[in-house]
């Protein structure tokens, strides 16, 4: 026991519950710091030529939106490149990390290289790869796949390989086929750990699309923010961060529902949607 | 013990032997392919150099020329100061939200904020803060090595493990105790894996930022031999990239090691032997 479930917490208090109480204190807090900001800043204390104020933010998420709408273009452009890359990157990831994981030699002979790369830091071949293939989208989703292949390429090989022995030799002695094996034993532990490496790939890759519009600097999101900073058009360039920042959470978002989808046995409302699908089915067949 | 604590034992050597020749030989063969493959014109030179023109310009840059070592230095320099940085605040701030519940509430969501945003992202405008010197590398680099150390500290820090717990209170031990025994070596194995994780982005921090703009630094230096068409140069020159992450990725690991000791057999037998030594010697005085 813990001192603060042994400490009991007054639940009511002046008609709002708890959670209301929080929620409230959070709001306060958040806005009490953009009041500070911009208090600060139209007393001159920060300088609105590099810490833009909170209104002139908000301004030009207005600007960049709905009056000039510039915006969508870009964010566009990045989108697709990042979800080009992704995908092939996880396909990528996911077919060789199998390959390797089932074949005891190549994951012998191909360790080395895997160590070697992974302490590199693979968004700095962006450069070479830009020189190699030309400016345009091709280089982009070059470097994005090479950004997001890793995660999925070790998370499948870990989970492919760390299969719980135990269970291995019961399946043996059972006498289930390799098909068996796989599809019963091995793929149910796997699938979560390829989900995770899935999640961080795809925050690389927006990562990684972000660094190769920095340096190719025509259009996407990336070369947005460098113009705009450029320009000391600081307030353009925090509206475009925090429009990230949304994306982000949502592909967050995104990837946890994924998870949960297809990963649905790990968690508990997954289990009992399936179950319940599954039984419908059976009564199907019983009627 | 005496037969186990040895590290060497007769054979070892030709067993390492044994087993790195395989891996040589491949290398070197996959070296041999590929020199001739470039030779024959199956791969464009330009895109592709040979491996002996990258030798070449490994040994230009390193060993006539030694252009690289500079540059080397501000990369790690900037890589390890951000990460300093970096860890420093983030497990400050994560050590306070393990002690005090409500600062870990109302903190908590700005830094999943921070996590959300790819960090990258603030290249541009931290240069246009700290400008085109070391500052915004090491300012980029503290900012996307926070998270992962950050969130690492604080998982450690409040994972409980009741029954530990019980007995330490049920012998009488004080919070202060508790935190400092119980809680802090709990935490350190997921602290040291945060590190590591936190080391590697901080070097893409700085590299990232070299990209963007400035004028020293290895990836200043790559995206110049980059833009240049001297592919030999460029791959050169990751590879220093390479020996830096590999610098900064051992030494934490060996840390790990010391400090983490009981987490290895090998280090644990060998504290104990440490301790068992100290304690005859104070047994003798």
């Amino acid at each position: 026991m813990s001192v603060h479930d042994a400490i009991p917490m007054p639940e009511q208090r002046g008609g709002l519950s708890l959670r209301k109480r929080r929620l409230i204190i959070h709001a306060s807090i958040f806005l009490g710091l953009i009041a500070l900001w911009e208090i600060c800043s139209r007393l001159g204390w920060l300088d609105p030529l590099f810490y833009p104020r909170p209104s002139s933010i908000l301004h030009s998420f207005w600007l960049i939106y709905f009056q000039n709408a510039n915006v969508w273009y870009h964010l566009y452009t990045t989108m697709v490149l990042v979800l080009a890359g992704f995908i092939g990157g996880s396909i990528l990831g996911i077919g060789l990390g199998a390959l390797v994981g089932f074949n005891a030699v190549i994951r012998r002979f191909l360790k080395p290289y895997v160590i070697v790369l992974e302490a590199t830091p693979r968004i700095a071949v962006a450069p070479l790869l830009i020189a190699a293939l030309g400016f345009g989208a091709s280089s982009k989703i070059a470097i994005i796949v090479l950004v997001c292949f890793f995660a999925p390429f070790i998370n499948t090989l870990s989970g492919v390989v760390n299969v719980n022995e135990e269970r291995l030799e019961l399946f043996r002695s059972l006498g289930a086929s390799k098909m068996q094996t796989l599809r019963k034993l091995v793929l149910p532990d796997a699938v979560p750990v390829i989900m995770a490496g899935e999640r961080l790939a795809l925050t690389a890759a927006l990562s990684g699309a972000l660094v190769a519009e920095f340096i190719q600097r025509d259009k996407g999101i990336g070369s947005l923010i460098l113009v705009y900073s450029r320009n000391l058009n600081m307030a353009s360039a925090f509206a475009c961060i925090f429009t990230l920042t949304i994306l982000g959470f949502l592909i967050f978002r995104g990837m946890e529902w994924l998870d949960h989808r297809i990963a649905y046995w790990k968690n508990e409302a997954g289990m009992e949607r399936v179950a319940a699908k599954r039984a419908a089915q059976m009564g199907d067949l019983n009627v | 013990m005496s037969d186990v604590s040895s590290p060497k034992a007769p054979g070892t050597a030709d067993h390492l032997m044994f087993r790195i020749l395989p891996h040589l030989v491949l290398f070197a063969v996959l070296l041999l392919i590929w020199e001739m493959a470039v030779r024959t014109g199956i791969i464009t030179s330009i895109i592709i150099p040979a491996p002996s023109k990258i030798i070449g310009a490994i040994w230009e840059l390193y060993v006539t020329k030694g252009t690289i070592y500079r540059h080397f230095f501000i990369t790690f320099t900037e890589a390890v100061v951000g990460f300093a940085i970096g860890a420093g605040v983030a497990v400050t701030l994560a050590v306070c939200s393990a002690l005090w519940d409500p600062f870990k509430r109302y903190v908590s969501p700005y830094a999943i904020v921070l996590n959300v945003t790819p960090g990258i992202a603030l290249t541009p405008i931290i240069i246009a803060w700290f400008g085109y010197g070391m500052g915004s590398k090491i300012a980029l680099a503290a900012v996307i090595s926070f998270f992962p150390i950050f969130v690492n500290t604080l998982t450690g820090l409040i994972q409980r493990d009741e029954d530990r717990e019980e007995l330490f209170r049920s012998i009488g031990a004080t919070d202060a105790q508790i935190f400092r025994k119980l809680r802090v070596p709990a935490a350190l194995p997921l602290l040291f894996a945060g590190l590591k994780i936190g080391l590697t982005t901080a070097l893409i921090g700085a590299v990232v930022a070299e990209f963007a703009q400035a004028t020293d630094g290895v990836g200043v230096l790559m995206s110049r031999f980059s833009f240049q068409l001297n592919m030999a140069a460029s791959l050169a020159t990751l590879l220093s990239m390479t020996v830096i992450g590999l610098i900064l990725f051992y030494s934490m690991e060996f840390l790990d090691d010391r400090i983490v000791f009981w987490r290895r057999e090998s280090r644990g037998a060998a504290a104990s032997r440490a301790k068992a030594r100290a304690w005859k010697s104070r047994m003798g005085q």
